[in-house]
Formats: structure tokens, C-alpha cells, sequence
């Protein structure tokens, strides 16, 4: 009598013990925990992830297309839509990079208000990286008290800007307005609150026992892994590796600024969850900085071919109306050259890749996004992993889609 | 990072065993930028990732330029970031529509989605590629869109049928043509070329 031939889910299993064939599911574009439209194929063997294909494009919208028939202010707007959680960021990149080619430097202040304002951003992306992380797994109450935290953020750059969101704050030669009165005195004693949501948030994530074991050693990537699949950010520094852009390579007015870089010893999704939330304590600890040492003086560059002139100057006076004019359709005039401009997004490395060739528009305009290399890496780090390990990971390399697609 | 340490790192690899393979390397703009041959560019990522004085490896981005006037229409732009000695490099290659480029899969992990998106964005072919779909456009697409002679508006539009109940694809038809308006700085000098 031959044995009967045993079966699972997913078809036979031939006499030789070898399964015939794996099971092919989508973790589909409609999961919550895919964040966003992101479509991950996975190969199962069982309950263990054989390949994870993931399948972007789902928000393509052409940015680097768009980008180039646009003005150089234009051009502006479609960084702070990239990535929903920290766009002041993104736009902080692609002003650096035409202020390189212009050979623009912004006025002290305005260096300090851009830091300042990067920073808080990079608290409201971590508090969702943390907690959505979490939320994955399982924990709803730190995303609930994230999003109130992040409210308070928001807050800030809707009186700073007009904008919660797509703020349009950072500008080549500096920020466009200054602090409006009362808002550093608001900031710095709010500080207090955030530093106290975060401790609560580390209390209920990081000693959690369902978060641990959901966590510790799944998704494990060593130092010459996350070199090799250039993985940047927190994922690189939970690795191991101390790279900071913000230290190594320092722009605006980080170089003067004092703070410290937390990095991981176990490369786990625990590692990174662990490295944001130090993260945020030292970005509360430079955003104190700034509003301490908060140099005087103007806000941007004081050069009608960069900036825009007072509003309160167009009344009287019709060169400044021209200038006015001029700002907004032509703008500014950005010569001939190449430039790669790389800043600390609060994600990873967030780089502009500007061709211009001294015309009023970029001629070419890359924009390379952390998340797009930490989602390449995800099969070689889930691979042999079990399906809800993969959400974990998923979860713990906090991606954007939007930034990811552009 | 200073002009001098990039000047030196530019002369170490002009005199490296891929001397051969390295057209120039000049620093413009605080950035050290090597021009190679197409067809050495994984001998050449390999020096710079294993030489004790360049220790390049990361390979942090990977794209295309479009350049239809020259001869060579497409300039492929890779930048390297070295986090042990903290310094960056571009190396630069061109090539035209039909000849394919060597991968550099092998060298870099992260190669793979980079060269599927150029592939998928200019049409530039990676040879020996191990899995050379498109990446950000849907299946079936045609074209290449980051081309610059690939229109901002597509060749078709899609849309729900309600009829026939199916996804149609036509051929776009635009209510108001695009329009370019003549952006050129009044700021641009002479030698900026604007008006």
C-alpha cells in the first residue's frame, strides 16, 4: 500500500516531501498595515515567506516629469506633497540644492527657522512611525495619542506658514515669513508636553511583551547589509552604523548645534523603533536650541532676483510691483550646472539630483527617496520569515508611498 | 569636504588599475565627478567600493539624464557614498538608445529597483539583469516616460466604461492644448542665456 499523498493549503505534497508549489497571496494595496498603496507579493511556503515582491506605481504621478516644466518656485510645491508625514524635509533638500547652484547662502536666522522646523517635523513623522509601527501589531492607543501630539505640531507650522501640511515654509534664501509674535514662547512650552507624550509612548511600546516578541530579531539586517542595499536613516544607525547626515555632512545651522546620534546594536525591527524614539527626545533637545540661540537679523537673503519684496513695499512703489511680478512667474535664475544635495530626512538620506542648464527651468530633477532602497531590501530581510513578520517589518521601515511612487 | 582631499582622491583613481577605463575626473561644484566607459562601469564601481583609499560602499542613487541633441543621448549618473571617510563621488557614463549597460546588480544589491526604474523611465537597457521589468508604470505600458521626447500629457488616457463595464484605454484628447510660457529669468545674465 502506497502512502496517500498529504496535502495542505497550498496543494501536495509530493512523496519526496517537497511542496509542489507556493502559495502566491497579495498583502493587497487595501491593507491597513500596507501603508498606503503599496502591493506586496508573497510567495508562501506554509506560513513562511519563500520572496517578497513588492509592486510600486500605485501613486506615480510623475513628480520628476512635472518638475520640469515647471518654474524653479513651482518646482517647490511638489516637494512638500512627497511624503504626508514630513514634507518641511523634503522641500529643505531641493532648497538646498538650488541655492548650491545659485550659490545662495540664507541669513543665519532663517538657517535656524529652517533647522527649527525640520526638527519638529522629524518628531511628527517618528510619533507616527513609532506608534504606526505598533498599531500594525496590534497597539491602538500610542497611534491615538501620536495623532493628538502631531495636532499640536501642525498647529505650528498652520501659524507659522497658513499651511498644516504643505507648508511651502522653506524657500531659496531662506523661509518665507518670520516667526509670527508669541510663537516661540508657544513652542518652548509645549516642549514639556511632547517630551512627556513621548515617554508615555515609549512606556507603552518599547517595554510591551507583545511588542517585543513581535519585534526582537525579526528583520534582522547587519551593518554591510543595509551598506550594500543602501539603507539609510534610523533603519542604517539601528545596524550599527553612525551616520548622520546632520553630523556628517552638515548644512543650515546644524554644524553649531549640539545633540546626539542613538544607534541600534541589533539591526531588528526593535533596534529601529528604539532608535526613533531617542531620536525625538534629541530633536526636542535642538528645537530648544534654536529658539534659545535664535540669531537676529532677517529671515532670507536681502536680493530682489531671489526673493519676493515686502509685501508692504508694493503699495508705493512700482519696482517693487515689477520685481513682485517677476518673482512669481519668471523667478529666480538658477545657471547651468549639476548638483547632488542629500539632507537627514527624518526617514534617511532624502537627495535632489538638480541638471540645470540656465534656463527657467530644471532640466532634470531626481528625487531620491529613502523609502525606495528600504523596500527594495525587504524580501532579503523577510525572506524565511513568517507572514505577520513581515508586517512587522513592513511596519518598521516606516515607508511612504507617496515618497516612494513621486 | 574640501576641493584638495577631493583633487587627491580624483588623481589616486587616475592612477588606480582602472586608469584605462576613467575618461576624466574633475571637481566641479565641491563634488568629484568621473567620467568611464560604458562597458567598465563594474570594474570601475568595484574599485572605488574595495580600495583601501576609497571605500565607497554605498551606492545611495542611480538614474538617467536625457540629452536627445548628442550623440550619446543618455548620460546614467550613479552617486557613491563612502560612510567610513564621509565623502561622495558621481560617476557618469553615456550612452545611446541601443546600447545596453553593463549592471552593476553584482556589485550593489541596491542596483536592482534603480536600474528597472531607469529602464522603466528612459529605456535604457541593463544587461544581465536579473529581473529587468518595469517598476513604476503599470504592465503593458508603452513608452518611456522621463524621456524628453515623451509628451507631459501621455498618449492615452484611461477610464471606466460604464457600458461595456471594463477599463477602455484611448488615445488622449485634450480640451486646451498644454501651453509652455516663456519662463526665461529677466535676472539671467549674459552668460546665463536668459532674456
Amino acid at each position: 500500500m502506497t502512502e496517500p499523498l498529504a496535502w495542505t493549503e497550498a496543494g501536495a505534497i509530493a512523496p519526496g516531501g517537497r511542496q509542489s508549489r507556493p502559495t502566491v497571496i497579495n498583502l493587497a494595496p487595501g491593507l491597513g498595515a500596507a501603508h498606503g498603496g503599496l502591493r506586496l507579493v508573497l510567495e508562501l511556503d506554509g506560513d513562511a515567506v519563500e520572496r517578497a515582491d513588492p509592486h510600486i506605481g500605485f501613486a506615480h504621478r510623475g513628480t520628476e516629469k512635472l518638475v520640469e516644466q515647471k518654474t524653479w518656485l513651482q518646482a517647490l510645491a511638489y516637494f512638500d506633497r512627497l511624503d504626508q508625514a514630513a514634507p518641511i524635509s523634503q522641500a529643505h533638500a531641493f532648497v538646498l540644492a538650488v541655492e548650491r547652484l545659485a550659490g545662495i547662502v540664507p541669513p543665519p536666522r532663517g538657517q535656524a527657522l529652517r533647522v527649527l522646523f525640520a526638527e519638529l517635523g522629524r518628531i511628527a513623522n517618528h510619533l507616527l512611525a513609532v506608534t504606526g509601527a505598533a498599531r500594525d501589531l496590534g497597539a491602538i492607543t500610542p497611534c491615538a495619542w501620536a495623532h493628538a501630539a502631531r495636532e499640536t505640531l501642525m498647529g505650528f507650522c498652520e501659524r507659522v506658514s497658513g499651511a498644516r501640511l504643505a507648508t511651502g515654509y522653506l524657500r531659496p534664501g531662506g523661509v518665507m515669513r518670520d516667526l509670527p509674535p508669541g510663537l516661540a514662547e508657544q513652542i518652548l512650552a509645549d516642549l514639556g508636553r511632547l517630551a512627556a507624550v513621548i515617554d508615555d509612548i515609549d512606556a507603552l511600546v518599547t517595554e510591551n511583551r507583545v511588542f517585543k516578541q513581535r519585534t526582537v530579531d525579526v528583520a534582522v539586517v547587519t551593518a554591510g547589509q543595509a551598506l550594500d542595499w543602501g539603507l539609510t536613516g534610523p533603519v542604517l544607525r539601528a545596524s550599527g552604523v553612525a551616520w548622520d547626515l546632520r553630523k556628517a555632512q552638515p548644512y543650515d545651522a546644524y554644524g553649531g548645534i549640539a545633540f546626539d546620534v542613538p544607534v541600534g546594536q541589533t539591526g531588528d525591527c526593535y533596534a529601529r523603533t528604539l532608535v526613533r524614539i531617542e531620536e525625538m527626545r534629541q530633536s526636542l533637545r535642538i528645537v530648544r536650541q534654536c529658539l534659545d540661540t535664535l540669531p537676529d537679523g532677517p529671515v532670507a537673503v536681502d536680493d530682489r532676483t531671489v526673493t519676493p519684496p515686502p509685501r508692504d513695499e508694493l503699495d508705493g512703489s512700482i519696482e517693487a510691483m515689477i520685481d513682485h511680478v517677476r518673482h512669481y512667474t519668471a523667478g529666480l535664475h538658477v545657471p547651468a550646472g549639476e548638483t547632488y544635495v542629500a539632507v537627514e530626512a527624518p526617514k534617511g538620506e532624502f537627495g535632489v539630483y538638480l541638471v540645470a542648464d540656465g534656463t527657467g527651468r530644471p532640466y532634470r530633477c531626481r528625487i531620491r527617496s529613502p523609502g525606495f532602497a528600504h523596500l527594495q531590501a525587504l524580501n532579503m530581510m523577510v525572506a524565511g520569515h513568517l507572514v505577520a513578520d513581515t508586517v512587522a517589518a513592513v511596519g518598521s521601515l516606516d515607508l511612504s508611498v507617496a515618497e516612494i511612487d513621486r | 569636504m574640501s576641493d584638495d582631499s577631493l583633487n587627491e582622491l580624483g588623481d589616486h583613481i587616475a592612477w588606480s588599475p582602472v586608469r584605462a577605463d576613467v575618461i576624466t575626473a574633475e571637481v566641479c561644484g565641491g563634488a568629484l565627478m568621473l567620467t568611464v566607459q560604458a562597458a567598465a562601469i563594474a570594474r570601475v564601481l568595484t574599485l572605488l567600493r574595495d580600495d583601501p583609499r576609497c571605500l565607497f560602499e554605498m551606492l545611495v542613487d542611480l538614474t538617467a539624464v536625457d540629452r536627445p541633441a548628442r550623440n550619446r543621448r543618455f548620460a546614467v549618473v550613479y552617486h557613491l557614498l563612502s560612510v567610513r571617510v564621509g565623502q561622495r563621488v558621481r560617476v557618469v557614463l553615456e550612452v545611446d538608445e541601443e546600447t545596453p549597460v553593463p549592471t552593476v546588480t553584482g556589485v550593489f544589491s541596491s542596483a536592482g529597483w534603480y536600474e528597472r526604474e531607469v529602464w522603466d523611465m528612459f529605456g535604457i537597457v541593463f544587461a544581465d539583469h536579473p529581473d529587468l521589468r518595469r517598476l513604476l508604470t503599470e504592465p503593458g505600458f508603452d513608452g518611456h516616460p522621463l524621456r524628453r521626447d515623451f509628451p507631459l500629457s501621455g498618449f492615452v488616457e484611461v477610464r471606466y466604461d460604464g457600458e461595456s463595464r471594463a477599463v477602455v484605454h484611448e488615445p488622449i484628447t485634450l480640451a486646451q492644448q498644454l501651453r509652455t510660457f516663456e519662463v526665461d529669468s529677466p535676472w539671467a545674465g549674459p552668460a546665463g542665456g536668459g532674456g
